[in-house]
């Protein structure tokens, strides 16, 4: 006799009378990842970053592309911008004062005054139309070169960043996955044929060859969707097919080819749906990868174009400064490293999480 | 075993082949050209420039041109830098990318698989956090964020390291801070890599029978564990060869490394052709021959492979 029983023909029970709960392998993974602590925190990290950049519109940050000129490379601080350029001034003009062993001229003490007083008072009509004390902006974490808030920007720059990375990963798992499937499904031919192609594909030095199409046909942010797409499935066109080839012998296939079911209908109603795991966990870590892709091709200038900003373009415009004016660097990098970090973590949980026995761990 | 590695070099012939044709046309395809430029030119003088170069020929016979120089070994002259040709460029410029990109990869396996090694050994002890650690930024900060950090921290703030420059002028300290931001991501998968391997192929049965045997743990570790568990590294090493290509360029950027990077980037932006496909070139058969010595060794390595 089984030790579960059926009670009214709905609820299971065991030996001690105690309700039975079937664990499905979704319910199974989120009970692994919920262990994780790294993942957990990747997963927190990464919502974090979604509700800001979806909310960026509604959140109290200027505009990403207005500029105000009197306002560049202001440091990071949660004073208005009117206060640190009188500093700023009021020191240079001291520190030159010095220089040449004097006290501040007459000229030199109006200027200043002058500017404290247009600080004050002095309007600006901004991109939006709306008219403001120009001078008592707050940059909590500085402006740039052209007196853009830095704020802003990374939050601006996130969602470009996001946005191509998260696309990016879905059109070439989309592409990978079916391609796979098919290879590992038909064999034969087709699937020479196919294995030959990325075969040819990995011995190319296909960044060069992106750099090349992006340097040639323009810096469009579709040609440059279009030109990671075309490189990054074959990574996954391998797995899933590696995956489709072990699968395609099982029971429940024979079942669904004996009662008539085609080609197409195998592959993706049965056998795609049963390498999810792998599927979504290769989408997970080709989002950070793709977004690395993105911002190296910005950091050649072969990237985003300007009023857009992204991750990659804001650190290439940090590297130029830091030398004066490093928080430029910093502050992207951290944006852009702790999204990496987060999605890397995230995608480890996921694969520990819904592969245990998982071999290689990379 | 010699017949296969003749099989495999003469293989490579086929692939140079796709990567030139795809290449040429690749770029023939895009509008515009080296000599289109925002000043009009006069319709004979362009006639003239382009006859000078063979551009008024049909686009096949160009190819069938090029091929034959490419084969004699002659890259063409540079479109863009008159009086030069490419050879010469790359000639100046492939040593230092050379040496800088021998030099990371040497770097990332000798300590990744030391690394790895001793996180196996000394499983869950802070030797293991702290390298593992490292291994974690290394995989996930990218290239151009973490060279100019380091060469912010070291170069610029403690003046350790010098901020740019290559040998000739500063020294082989010149080499430190390129060489080995270079050298991180590899140097981070690798170690991670052959921590699993080795952790591994300590819990297998040979293992227990060459400590039962009562060798020295050193013995174990280099004369049994090693070879075996090298090879998930040694398959690594063909994407490791195409990621130092992309990553010496942008250490060659950030640097100001007079290296092959620098040329590559500046010609996709001028059009240079000739100088592209030079460069192009050089670094796939570079890319081609590795990723032929790794099979090789490969095959050395795992007696299981068999050569047909």
């Amino acid at each position: 006799m089984s030790d579960t029983t059926i009670k009214n023909g709905n609820t299971v029970l065991n030996e001690f009378d105690q309700p039975v709960k079937g664990v499905s392998l979704w319910q199974d993974a989120w009970r692994r990842l919920k262990k994780n602590k790294m993942a957990m925190f990747g997963l927190v990290t990464l919502i974090l970053y979604t509700v800001i950049s979806l909310s960026a519109p509604l959140l109290p940050i200027h505009s990403y592309k207005q500029q105000v000129l009197e306002h560049q490379f202001l440091k990071p601080s949660l004073r208005p911008a009117g206060e640190l350029m009188y500093e700023r001034q009021d020191s240079l003009t001291h520190r030159l004062a010095a220089k040449e062993g004097r006290e501040l001229n007459a000229v030199e003490i109006k200027k200043l005054s002058d500017l404290k007083a247009s600080i004050e008072v002095e309007m600006k009509t901004l991109l939006t139309g709306e008219e403001v004390l120009v001078h008592h902006r707050v940059y909590p974490l500085g402006t740039d070169s052209l007196g853009r808030d830095l704020l802003a920007r990374i939050i601006y720059g996130g969602q470009v960043s996001i946005l191509i990375g998260l696309l990016g990963a879905i059109t070439s798992v989309i592409i990978g996955v079916v391609l796979g499937a098919l290879s590992g499904y038909i064999g034969g031919t087709f699937d020479s044929l196919m294995m030959r192609f990325v075969d040819i594909m990995y011995s190319l030095p296909y960044m060069l060859l992106v750099i090349i199409f992006m340097a040639v046909f323009g810096r469009a942010i579709q040609n440059l969707f279009f030109a990671l797409a075309i490189v990054s499935w074959l990574t996954v066109a391998r797995v899933v097919r590696g995956q489709i080839m072990s699968l395609k012998n099982s029971e429940y296939v024979e079942a669904a080819r004996s009662s008539g079911a085609g080609t197409g209908r195998i592959v993706f109603r049965h056998l795609i749906p049963n390498t999810a795991g792998v599927i979504i966990v290769y989408t997970t870590l080709r989002v950070p990868s793709f977004i690395m892709l993105e911002a190296f091709l910005s950091f050649l200038g072969l990237g985003v174009q300007a009023p857009f900003a992204s991750w990659g373009v804001l650190i290439q415009d940090g590297v130029y400064a830091m030398t004066t004016y490093p928080w430029l660097l910093w502050f992207p990098a951290i944006a852009m490293t702790l999204f990496l970090f987060s999605m890397n973590f995230l995608g480890d949980g996921l694969r520990d999480a819904l592969d245990p026995q998982s071999k290689n761990k990379l | 075993m010699s017949k296969y590695i003749l099989r495999r070099a003469l293989g490579l012939i086929p692939t140079m082949f796709i990567i030139v044709t795809i290449c040429f046309f690749f770029i023939r395809l895009a509008p515009g050209g080296p000599f289109s430029s925002e000043k009009k030119i006069d319709p004979q003088i362009l006639k003239n420039i382009q006859a000078k170069y063979h551009m008024d020929e049909p686009l096949m016979v160009q190819y069938v041109r090029y091929l034959g120089d490419v084969v004699r070994g002659d890259f063409g002259p540079s479109y863009k830098y008159k009086d030069y040709d490419v050879n010469f460029y790359i000639g100046r410029s492939l040593p230092k990318s050379l040496i800088l990109g021998t030099m990371a990869l040497l770097i990332a396996v000798i300590m990744g698989m030391g690394a790895g090694m001793l996180s196996s050994l000394r499983q869950n002890t802070w030797v293991d956090y702290i390298s593992m650690s490292v291994a974690v930024v290394g995989i996930s900060v990218p290239l151009f964020v973490i060279a100019p950090v380091l060469m912010y921290i070291f170069a610029m703030q403690l003046n350790w390291l010098p901020v740019s420059g290559w040998i000739n002028e500063k020294g082989l300290i010149a080499l430190i801070l390129p060489v080995f931001s270079l050298s991180l991501p590899y140097f981070a998968t690798i170690a991670r890599l052959s921590r699993a391997s080795f952790l591994e192929s300590l819990r297998s049965d040979y293992v227990r029978t060459a400590k039962a045997k009562g060798l020295k743990t050193s013995v174990i570790m280099f004369k049994h564990v090693l070879k075996g568990a090298s090879l998930p590294v040694v398959s690594y090493l063909g994407p490791a060869f195409s990621g130092i290509i992309t990553g010496s360029i942008v250490i060659e950027l950030i640097f100001r490394i007079p290296g092959m990077g620098r040329h590559f980037v500046q010609s996709a932006f001028n059009r240079d052709y000739t100088m592209i496909m030079g460069t192009v070139i050089v670094y796939s058969l570079f890319l081609v021959i590795m990723n032929f010595i790794v099979d090789i060794l490969y095959g050395y390595l795992d007696p299981r492979i068999s050569y047909k």
